[in-house]
Parts: structure tokens; sequence; C-alpha cells
């Protein structure tokens, strides 16, 4: 469960603070799939990178699953992160220089897996989206659906109960698209908790929550039916 | 670190091959400019050192002379010879002295068959030989006790004289004459560096046992003695002493240095010795202000990869990287281009040193190509960069990386 009181998150733009977050209030239960919409610069990536531990917010009280989150050290947030946590971002974020199998097999190292362990779950995940015969290749010669998918088994390959998605299609043409969010849909079937950033209302379509951000504020904290 | 993570680290490495091959080379050219900057200068020296222990190490080379000075009512310009009795007083005044020798020469016909050169003949005794550094090839002696006892007809050649008698062929156990004297060969000179002679280079010269000579050539006087000191400091004061024996036997001022003439190979030596010393030095620091240069582009290029990893820093902290992994990716990385850089141009630096020292070198005294042509690898000058560069790029290194850790990892991502 995610829990988020007044949070705020000031940036200092040269001398002057910009208030990004003004106070958010917002709970998350387990196994929702919730939609972040908004005006561009309304806050949306801001609040994705502080629910993610990606970023701290600047006051208020962040609960992951009744944790306190602020007072975790940088190796413990990594940690969260690593267990709790799967990132799906907008451009893939994948690393260039290693194949597609090492990418999804990142996770796993940072949480200690064994060579065995880990090759079976990357095979796993790989084959879930359907990529295992291109395992041994690296992001540049993959389309942008299928990094999107490599990233998505990244995200996934520690099990994480929660994944986060910051435009997930946004780079995507809408044949993509749609494959991403089918996927999506499966996770949260499967209960996953699905806490997406979008400006489509097609793919925003896909979630059952919808979270309204406008200037820093959320419009709507209640859930819509 | 974890294995597994080492094994990721090393296949992004292997991937990254030509973004870091700019840096690998730099290091590379680095230490081979250096190593072989200093390679070459410890070889001058050392072939300065052993030419100039051609003629000898620590020799002092006393001949007669004419007076200079009034002395005892004595008129000045009175000719002072040496004479074989005089190697004797002086090894009894002088115990400081180690060794001793006389040496009388005569320019002789020597004959093999009908090739015949006219040479020195020098009369020496066994000391001679290390004194002036003369060491037989395989298979051959120099003049020893026993020749000299028994004034044995034997005579060891110096190995151009060798050559123009015998060509290819051994001359050890042959015979030639010497002014129609048989004389058995009992040794030929090793080819040596020589930077000063007198009376030509030993190459030149033939040696025979100083008894033998005396009794053939029934020359009364010496016209040279060759003296040793124990220690190569006392080599001035054993020169007045030198002349304070002779001069009270001959009756000559001992400050008169006409009288009696002596080479101080030692203080030459040591004079020269320090021009080359200054010079290694010299090229040492030149050396050293490359590597600094060096040093700020390779720490340059080290802060430019870490940077432009930033990004991907980011998605590793997002997956739940540590600081120390990110931390322990760079100085991988680091370390790794040093060594391969190091590696390159510590091995192509090896081999033009190895190959320079194959091409051949002239034994003259004017061979320059013996200064050149025998550059010295040593293990010293390589461990002394792979220390100084190593420690320049693991800080090149650890600074960027530490850096990089320490960012939020949202400001990571977002770094363009
Ligand atoms: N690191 C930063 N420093 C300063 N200001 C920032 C920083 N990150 C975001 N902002 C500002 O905070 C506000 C919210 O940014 P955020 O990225 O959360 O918007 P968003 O809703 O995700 O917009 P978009 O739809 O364009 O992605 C923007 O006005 C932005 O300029
Ligand atoms: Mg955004």
């Amino acid at each position: 469960m995610i829990q988020l009181n007044d949070i705020r998150k000031v940036y200092q733009m040269g001398k002057l603070p910009f208030e990004a977050l003004k106070g958010i209030d917002l709970t998350i239960e387990s196994g929702e799939f919730v939609a972040v919409m908004g005006p561009s610069g309304s806050g949306k990536s801001t609040l994705m990178n502080i629910i993610g531990c990606l970023d701290t917010a600047s006051s208020g009280e962040y609960h992951l699953d009744e944790r306190n989150v602020a007072g975790l050290s940088f190796d413990q947030l990594s940690q969260v992160r690593n267990r709790k946590i799967g990132f799906v971002f907008q451009n893939f974020n994948l690393l260039p220089y290693a194949t597609s199998f090492e990418n999804v097999e990142l996770p796993l190292l940072f949480n200690g897996k064994s060579a065995k362990q880990r090759k079976e779950r990357v095979r796993e995940l790989l084959d879930k989206v359907g990529l295992w015969e291109w395992h041994r290749h690296r992001p540049t010669e993959l389309s942008g659906g299928q990094q999107q998918r490599i990233a998505i088994a990244r995200a996934l390959v520690n099990e994480p109960p929660i994944l986060l998605a910051d435009e997930p299609t946004g780079n995507l043409d809408s044949n993509s698209g749609r494959e991403i969010m089918e996927i999506f849909q499966g996770l949260w079937e499967a209960g996953k908790t699905v806490i997406m950033v979008t400006h489509d209302n097609t793919v925003a379509g896909y979630a059952k929550r919808i979270v309204r951000l406008l200037d820093g504020r959320v419009e709507n904290g209640r859930k819509s039916a | 670190m974890k294995t597994h993570l080492l094994k990721l680290y090393m296949s992004e490495l292997r991937n990254r091959r030509k973004k870091t091959a700019l840096i690998t080379f730099a290091i590379g050219w680095g230490a081979l400019s250096l190593l072989l900057l200093m390679s070459f200068g410890r070889g001058m020296s050392e072939t300065f050192s052993a030419s100039f222990k051609g003629l000898g190490d620590n020799i002092l080379i006393v001949y007669g002379g004419q007076t200079s000075k009034i002395h005892q009512g004595l008129p000045k310009g009175r000719r002072i010879r040496l004479y074989p009795e005089d190697v004797d007083l002086l090894r009894s005044r002088i115990p400081e002295i180690a060794e001793i020798t006389p040496e009388s020469f005569s320019r002789f016909e020597m004959r093999n068959g009908d090739r015949a050169v006219n040479r020195n003949v020098n009369g020496v005794n066994p000391c001679f030989g290390f004194m002036r550094n003369q060491i037989p090839q395989a298979g051959g002696r120099f003049v020893n006790d026993l020749d000299i006892d028994g004034s044995r007809r034997v005579v060891f050649l110096g190995w151009k004289v060798a050559e123009e008698l015998f060509g290819d062929e051994n001359p050890v156990g042959r015979r030639i004459s010497l002014q129609r004297v048989p004389f058995t060969v009992i040794g030929v000179m090793k080819r040596k560096l020589q930077s000063s002679a007198y009376e030509g280079m030993d190459s030149d010269q033939v040696y025979i046992p100083f008894t033998t000579f005396l009794n053939l050539y029934s020359q009364r006087f010496v016209d040279r003695i060759h003296i040793q000191p124990e220690k190569r400091e006392q080599s001035k004061w054993l020169e007045a002493e030198i002349r304070r024996v002779l001069g009270r036997k001959y009756r000559f001022d001992p400050k008169d240095e006409y009288a009696n003439q002596i080479w101080n190979t030692v203080e030459g030596a040591e004079m020269s010795g320090k021009v080359f010393k200054g010079i290694e030095i010299f090229l040492a620091i030149i050396g050293g202000l490359t590597l600094l240069i060096g040093a700020v582009g390779v720490t340059n290029l080290m802060y430019a990869v870490v940077k432009e990893r930033t990004r991907e820093i980011g998605v590793k902290m997002a997956l739940g990287a540590k600081r120390r992994h990110i931390v322990y990716q760079f100085l991988l990385e680091a370390m790794m281009i040093f060594v391969k850089g190091t590696m390159w141009g510590g091995l192509v630096a090896f081999n033009i040193v190895a190959l320079v020292r194959m091409l051949p070198i002239s034994y003259d005294v004017e061979g320059i190509a013996g200064y050149l042509l025998r550059p010295r690898f040593s293990a010293d000058i390589f461990l002394l960069f792979v220390t100084v560069m190593g420690i320049l790029v693991f800080m090149s290194g650890i600074f960027p990386a530490l850096r990089a850790s320490r960012l939020n990892p949202v400001d990571a991502l977002r770094y363009e």
C-alpha cells in the first residue's frame, strides 16, 4: 500500500524556489491499476519519482507498506527499488553496452541471485514478453516496442509487487503501445499494483482509476468507480 | 565485489572497446615514449661506463717525463725514465697500491705465413689483463705467472690483429713470429668498447710477458707503469705519493707534474660519469613532464568516460545498485583501460629495445652507434611507470566515480 500525506517537492530554480508538488494526499491500495494524468508540467513525473524512491520529497510523509521511506539510507532505498518496484521508462533506459539478457539480469545481480536462478528467471521473463530469441542482442538492434518489452521483463524479474511506468507508450506507435498495455493489463490481473503516467486517453482506459494532477495538486483524490 | 557483477561489467567493457580506445591508446603511448626515453638514456650511460672501463677501471698510468723545475741544484729539462725496479719500489713504499705492472712496447713486424702487419708488442705482467679489462675470448687466456717465470714466448692478441693475421680461423695454439722470433698464441681479446687510449686501441695491440720482452728486446727502461689503488677515492692522493717516492729517487720536485706524468683515469671517469648521469636525469625529467601532460589527458578522458555514463548509472541505481556497485564499476573500467594501455605500451617498447639491441655496433672510439643502439629496458623503469601512472589513473577514475555514486538517481537519469 502506498500512502502519501501532504507531499511537497520544491525545486531550486536559480535563486527562486519552485514548488512542483503542493501538498499531495494520495493512497493507492495493493492491486490497483492507476493512471496519473494531467497537463505537462503538472508534476506527474515528480510524483512518480517520489513514489518510486528515485527522489525524495521536500516535506510530507510517504509510507510504503507501512514503512516510512524518509528515514532510509541510499543503499536501503536501493534495496526497496530492487525488491518492491519495477520501473518502465518512456525512453526504455536499457543499458546500451549490455545484451537483452544482461539487461534483464541486472536487478537479479543486485539482488545476489545465483547464476542458475538468474538464468531461469531471465529465460522465463524473456519468454513471457516473447523475446528470448533476442537475448544476445544489444538494445540498438531492437525496435522501440521490443526494447520496451525488454524493459518490462527487466522491471518484473525480481517479482516486485509494484510496477511504475512514466509514459510507457510515449515513444511507441499505437500497435506497440497496445501490446504494452495488454501486458500491463495481464500483470494487473495477476495481482500487481500498476501505476502509470499517460497523456493518452486510450491508454488511460486500461486503468481502473485515474488520478488527475493540476499545478502540483491532485484534482480528484477519490476513486473513480 | 561479487563475481557475477564483475562478469557483467567486463562484458559492458568489451562492448565499449571502441569508446575507450582513445584513452587506452593515450596510456599506451605514454608508456611507450617514457619507457623508450628512459631505456635509451640508461643505455647511453651504460655504454659510456663500459667503454670507459675499456681502457681500465680505476687505474693510474704513470709515465716518465722531463723536469720543468730546478730541484736540489739540478737543472730543468732533465729526462726522467722509469725502470723495472721502480715497480717494486712503489709497491713496497705505498701499501695502498693494490695492483701494479710495468708496460713496455715496441713496434714490430708480426707474421703468420705470408700475412704480416706492423703492430705494437707490449710486455706486461698478468694483472695487466684485468686492470685493463682485457678479457680473453672463450678457449684462450691472458699472460700468467708461469709465463712470467719462464719468460715464455707466448702472445695475447688484440682482436683486430687476430683478424688480420688469421681471418676467421682460431688463432689459439697457433704460432706467429714477432720480428722473426716464434711465439705461441695463448688467447684473443674479447671485443669491448673503449673510449680512450694511448698508442692506439687495445684491439690493435699484442701482449707478451714482461720478462720475455726484456730478454728479447733489451730495452732497459719501461714506458709506463699501471697502478690500481685499493680504493677509488685514493687516486688523487696516490698521484702525490707516486711523485713523492719517484721524486726522491730521481731527484725531482714532487710538485713537478712534467717530471713524471700521470694519467688518472678515475678522475676522468668520475667527471664524464657525472655528465652522463646528468643526461639520464635530464631525460627522466623530460619523461616526468611528458607523463604529467599525459596524466592530465588521461584524467580528462577518464572523467569524460564517467560523465558519459551518468544516465546508465541512474538506470543501475533505479534497478537497485548500491553506491559501491557504481564505484566498483568505474574503478574496474579505469583499471582495465590502464592495464591494457600499459601492457601494449610496455610490450612495444620492450620489443623496440630488443630489436635495436640486435643491430650490430662497431667497437671503434668514434662509434656513436654504441651509444644509441644499446638501449637498456629495465624493470625498475617499467615499475616506476606502472606505479606513477597507476596512481594517476586510479585517482582520475575514483573521483568522478565517487561523484557519480553520490548522485540522486533522478538526477543521474535526467543527465543528458
Ligand atoms: N530537476 C528539476 N529542477 C527544477 N525544476 C524541475 C525539475 N524537475 C521538474 N521540474 C519542474 O517541476 C514541474 C513538474 O515537472 P514534471 O516533470 O513532474 O512534470 P510532468 O507532469 O511530468 O510533465 P510532462 O508531462 O511534460 O512530463 C515542471 O514545471 C518542471 O519544470
Ligand atoms: Mg513527465
